[in-house]
């Protein structure tokens, strides 16, 4: 693969944090760019992504500083087409496995990640979701899981893990800072919860997940602790 | 390559489940078909195959037995895009799958466009939702039409592709619903917005969706007078 590759991000989103976790564990060259999403520079919203999110990817076209983006890259946009289309362009990385079932297997735990974690997790965050639907959430992505498993799925990271890890480590900021429009000590007791043996396997993966390299290198934790507190402040 | 049994659970009003058989019609792909009632659901269902008790699932592999009694060593699978997708990578010869890694993310951005922006405007029209407006059902037309490229049969290139499988089971339901006035909604808003894309902007959409009602893999799978029948007993006709 000798295209050039762009990944247009904020540390702050867990959406590109999973593409830089992909693109880390497949030790794929790259060139990350941070987009003040809070202030859009009008080249990116007009020649990389119209709807002016992150993560986007530019694929390909000449060499060009990432402010200056050229029409002739593929620009590719949503997290998890992005996971995919990473898997796609290195698929000896085990990114994605091989076989066909296996490969749903992964694309499942997606899926259950999008609807089980991602909706409910920041519906709670800003104080328009409940409690017990952030715990059922756990409980389902825990089903998925293998006693003591390295990984979510199979021997080998995978987009899976890409997938989930952002998401565990902000769950993991609420935990510990109370930062959140829920009730205050809310945050503090679904920690305590997610401390019992009902949630042991969950636990054991998310410790292990959130210590590799990848994971480390790609996360802000004052950052996001910081912006919670002060985006998804309490009403006085 | 010989591969294991496929054992496909599917129901003929449902856009999710054609989808799958769109899927397994263009790979060519033996596989065991089982119609579930989707109004009075067999209780062997959500225990052997699916705990969701949704459609479509794939029962893959295992000893070979008849589809009631789904076998305890069979893999399970479940949710259409996904199941579309294994069927891609089981049979690449289909070519559902482009060979071009942009292309298949372009293929895979389509679908996020259509479950976000066509399919669920789709039901909310169908059930007499005050939020599925002709309106919203444009939303969803010109965003597709937005992805097509000029010059090419399909949503991608001139190749079926997974993009296409996914839109053609929803427009063509949405079609049926219609022409036929079919639904909970009121009649001018069918009206205009059929008037809506006669306008020549709509070229490259209607010509799309045209070939995708012809495709082979796509008529097979398609049960037009179960679909009418199953819509106009649950919504009844448009007033």
């Amino acid at each position: 693969m000798s295209e050039q590759l762009t990944l247009y991000l904020h540390t702050l989103s867990p959406y590109s944090q999973k593409a830089e976790l992909a693109l880390i564990e497949a030790n794929a060259p790259y060139t990350g760019y941070q987009v003040d999403v809070f202030n859009k520079p009008e080249w990116f919203v007009s020649k990389v992504n119209p709807v002016g999110k992150v993560p986007t990817v530019a694929y390909g076209g000449p060499s060009v500083n990432p402010d200056e983006p050229s029409a002739a890259s593929s620009k590719i946009t949503e997290s998890n087409v992005i996971l995919e289309f990473l898997a796609d362009l290195y698929p000896n990385s085990g990114l994605l496995p091989k076989d066909p079932v296996s490969r749903s297997k992964v694309r499942l735990f997606l899926d259950a990640n999008s609807k089980s974690i991602e909706e409910p997790l920041y519906a709670f965050l800003g104080g328009a979701g409940s409690y017990e639907n952030v715990l059922k959430g756990i409980e389902v992505i825990q089903g998925f899981l293998e006693e003591d498993a390295d990984f979510a799925v199979g021997v080998h990271y995978t987009i899976a893990d890409a997938s989930i890890s952002p998401h565990i480590a902000r769950l993991r900021v609420i935990t510990e800072t109370d930062a959140g429009r829920f009730p205050a000590g809310m945050g503090i007791k679904l920690g305590e919860e997610l401390k019992g043996p009902k949630f042991a396997k969950f636990t054991k993966y998310a410790d292990r997940v959130l210590q590799r390299a990848s994971f480390k290198q790609t996360f802000d934790q004052e950052g996001v602790a910081t912006f919670f507190k002060a985006f998804y402040a309490r009403a006085q | 390559m010989p591969h294991e049994q496929i054992t496909l659970y599917t129901a003929k009003v449902c856009p999710y489940a054609q989808r799958t058989e769109i899927a397994l019609a263009e790979a060519g792909a033996p596989f065991k078909r089982y119609e579930i009632d989707l109004g009075n659901k067999p209780e062997w269902y959500a225990p052997k195959v699916n705990p969701a008790s949704k459609v479509p699932a794939i029962a893959y592999g295992g000893p070979d037995v008849p589809p009631e009694n789904a076998s305890p060593e069979s893999t399970k699978l479940a949710e259409s895009l996904i199941l579309v997708e294994f069927i891609g990578d089981l049979y690449p010869s289909s070519g559902i799958l482009p060979a071009d890694p942009v292309q298949r993310a372009q293929a895979r951005f389509f679908i996020e466009t259509v479950s976000t922006k066509f399919s669920p405007n789709f039901m909310k029209f169908a059930s007499g939702n005050p939020e599925g407006t002709r309106a919203a059902l444009l939303v969803g037309v010109d965003a597709i039409q937005d992805l097509l490229p000029d010059g090419v049969k399909y949503a991608v290139n001139d190749q079926y592709t997974i993009a296409d499988i996914a839109f053609a089971p929803f427009w063509a339901r949405l079609n049926v619903l219609v022409q036929k006035g079919i639904g909970a909604y009121k009649d001018e808003e069918r009206k205009s917005f059929l008037k809506a894309l006669e306008d020549p902007k709509y070229a490259k959409f209607n010509g799309y969706v045209q070939r995708l009602l012809a495709r082979q893999s796509f008529k097979s799978t398609f049960h037009e007078d179960v679909v009418a029948g199953i819509f106009t007993k649950r919504f009844g006709l448009a007033k």
